[in-house]
């Protein structure tokens, strides 16, 4: 009676043990979750604001830039040249996943891409990434033109947006 | 009958103290790893923010721009350049612990493949002082980054300098009156110099330090225009590796703007730059920071042309 006893409780203990361990597993898993969780959501907030700040350091970029004194311009010929295949070269150069440009005034609602007859829109990069969540601004897209004896300047209205990787499960938040 | 219960009652003891010790033992490790997970995450992201920091600092079409990062605590931040090519800066850091070593392991990298930052590879303190320029050469090829947690005092600095400082009010730059630990930059010449910076320019220049060398130590850094700020903050690795990825993004600059030259010819706009653009392609291929200054002339030429003041082939539509 006594040695049963012994052993009831010894099988007590063993139990209470293995139980006090899977709950310190069971926190241990939670806590770490939270923790990793917020390590994504930390790294998609960083990605997103370094996306933002981005577009004004993109459009000033000596490869898109139309003039190095003007903010938020962008040269035609060089999106021509760019999306043209030449940013190939470029590759981890860009600090986003995507690049593109088009044309918003006075052009065809429907977006054709450049080059071609009547193009809007210039594909400057991509990463191929499928899931981007996009940031936009207003730029000025301008090229040098001759007319009438003269050289001046040709802009239209257009509008930049970069592009930042999210993971799956935001798609379509 | 006493002996078996007081056996037994020793075993339960026993089997209990091993249990959760070891249970102990495995909180106590799982705490430290979680522990040291969550600083490289901080630390990490801390590396990351420098980078996202700096875009609007980059001077973009201002002359320049300035500006502070502060830490809560002592960090070590670590710039390490890598090329070829487009190449990139590695930016780390490490905060400082209060236990143990005194310094934690860094956090993850932060790539940074379109900035060129211009430090010593170890930069240690609370508060990190970031400005910037742009690098004209002859067209813009990108903003520099200067960045320091240490303080300067320039000696005999020339105007155009004391207005850089003054204009953007950056904090750690005093001009003439030095403090004891502050590191001495002389221009021209000088005594007790930790760094002393030397212009060569004698003809058609906006001042002697158009171009010249920064010596410190052992170091001697041939610079051009704002490089020059590059070549003092800098150690000797960083300045070349960040000079030899400028060359290269200047070289594919120069191949963009010789494609742009077809298209405004294509219609009408005439440019006669081509050949020159070639021309300084290949110059920059191969070339390092010792023959910036070779290079500087014909960047000159180049931007001479590009206005429309080489003469009798004077260019008419600007390329830049």
């Amino acid at each position: 009676m006594v040695k049963n006893s012994g052993q009831m409780k010894i099988m007590q203990m063993s139990f209470m043990i293995i139980g006090v361990f899977f709950f310190f597993v069971l926190v241990g898993l939670f806590v770490l979750g939270i923790a990793f969780g917020d390590v994504r959501s930390g790294a998609e907030e960083l990605a997103r604001a370094q996306a933002i700040s981005s577009i004004g350091v993109i459009a000033g970029m000596s490869e898109l830039n139309y003039d190095a004194d003007d903010t938020m311009s962008v040269d035609e010929d060089k999106l021509k040249i760019m999306s043209g295949g030449f940013s190939n070269n470029y590759e981890d150069f860009w600090p986003v996943a995507s690049i593109e440009v088009y044309k918003v005034y006075n052009v065809s609602r429907e977006i054709v891409e450049c080059p071609s007859v009547g193009c809007n829109y210039y594909s400057v990069y991509s990463s191929g990434q499928r899931n981007i969540e996009k940031v936009s601004s207003y730029v000025s897209i301008c090229k040098r033109v001759k007319e009438f004896g003269s050289v001046h300047n040709k802009c239209e209205v257009g509008k930049i947006l970069v592009g930042v990787e999210i993971r799956e499960s935001e798609v379509g938040r | 009958m006493r002996m078996t219960k007081k056996g037994q009652f020793n075993f339960v003891w026993i089997f209990a103290i091993l249990a959760g010790g070891t249970i102990l033992a495995l909180a106590i490790w799982g705490a430290t790893q979680a522990g040291d997970t969550l600083r490289f995450q901080s630390d990490t992201e801390a590396g990351k923010s420098i980078s996202i920091l700096t875009d609007p600092l980059q001077s973009g079409f201002a002359e320049g721009s300035f500006g502070k990062i502060s830490f809560r605590q002592e960090t070590r931040l670590r710039n390490v350049c890598l090329g070829p090519g487009f190449g990139k800066n590695d930016i780390s850091i490490a905060m400082q612990s209060g236990v143990g070593e005194k310094w934690n392991s860094a956090g993850g990298a932060t790539s940074v493949y379109n900035k060129y930052i211009f430090s010593e590879e170890v930069n240690e303190g609370e508060d990190f002082f970031v400005f910037s320029k742009a690098f004209n050469f002859p067209y813009e090829v990108s903003d520099l980054v200067f960045l320091s947690s240490k303080n300067y005092c320039f000696l005999n600095a020339p105007d155009f300098v004391e207005e850089d400082i003054s204009g953007l009010g950056i904090d750690n730059i005093v001009l003439d009156n030095c403090s004891s630990g502050d590191e001495r930059v002389c221009f021209g010449s000088g005594s007790d110099c930790d760094a002393i910076v030397y212009g060569s320019c004698s003809s058609g220049c906006d001042s002697v330090y158009d171009f010249g060398k920064v010596v410190r130590s052992s170091d001697e850094m041939v610079y051009v225009g704002n490089l020059m700020y590059g070549a003092i903050f800098s150690d000797e690795a960083v300045y070349d590796c960040n000079v030899l990825r400028l060359l290269y993004r200047a070289g594919s600059i120069a191949d963009v703007f010789s494609e742009k030259v077809d298209l405004m010819n294509a219609r009408g706009c005439n440019s006669n730059l081509k050949g020159d653009l070639i021309v300084w392609g290949g110059m920059l291929e191969n070339s390092t920071s010792e023959d910036l200054i070779g290079l500087n002339g014909f960047a000159e030429e180049l931007e001479r042309k590009n206005k429309g003041g080489g003469g009798s082939s004077g260019e008419l539509c600007g390329v830049w």
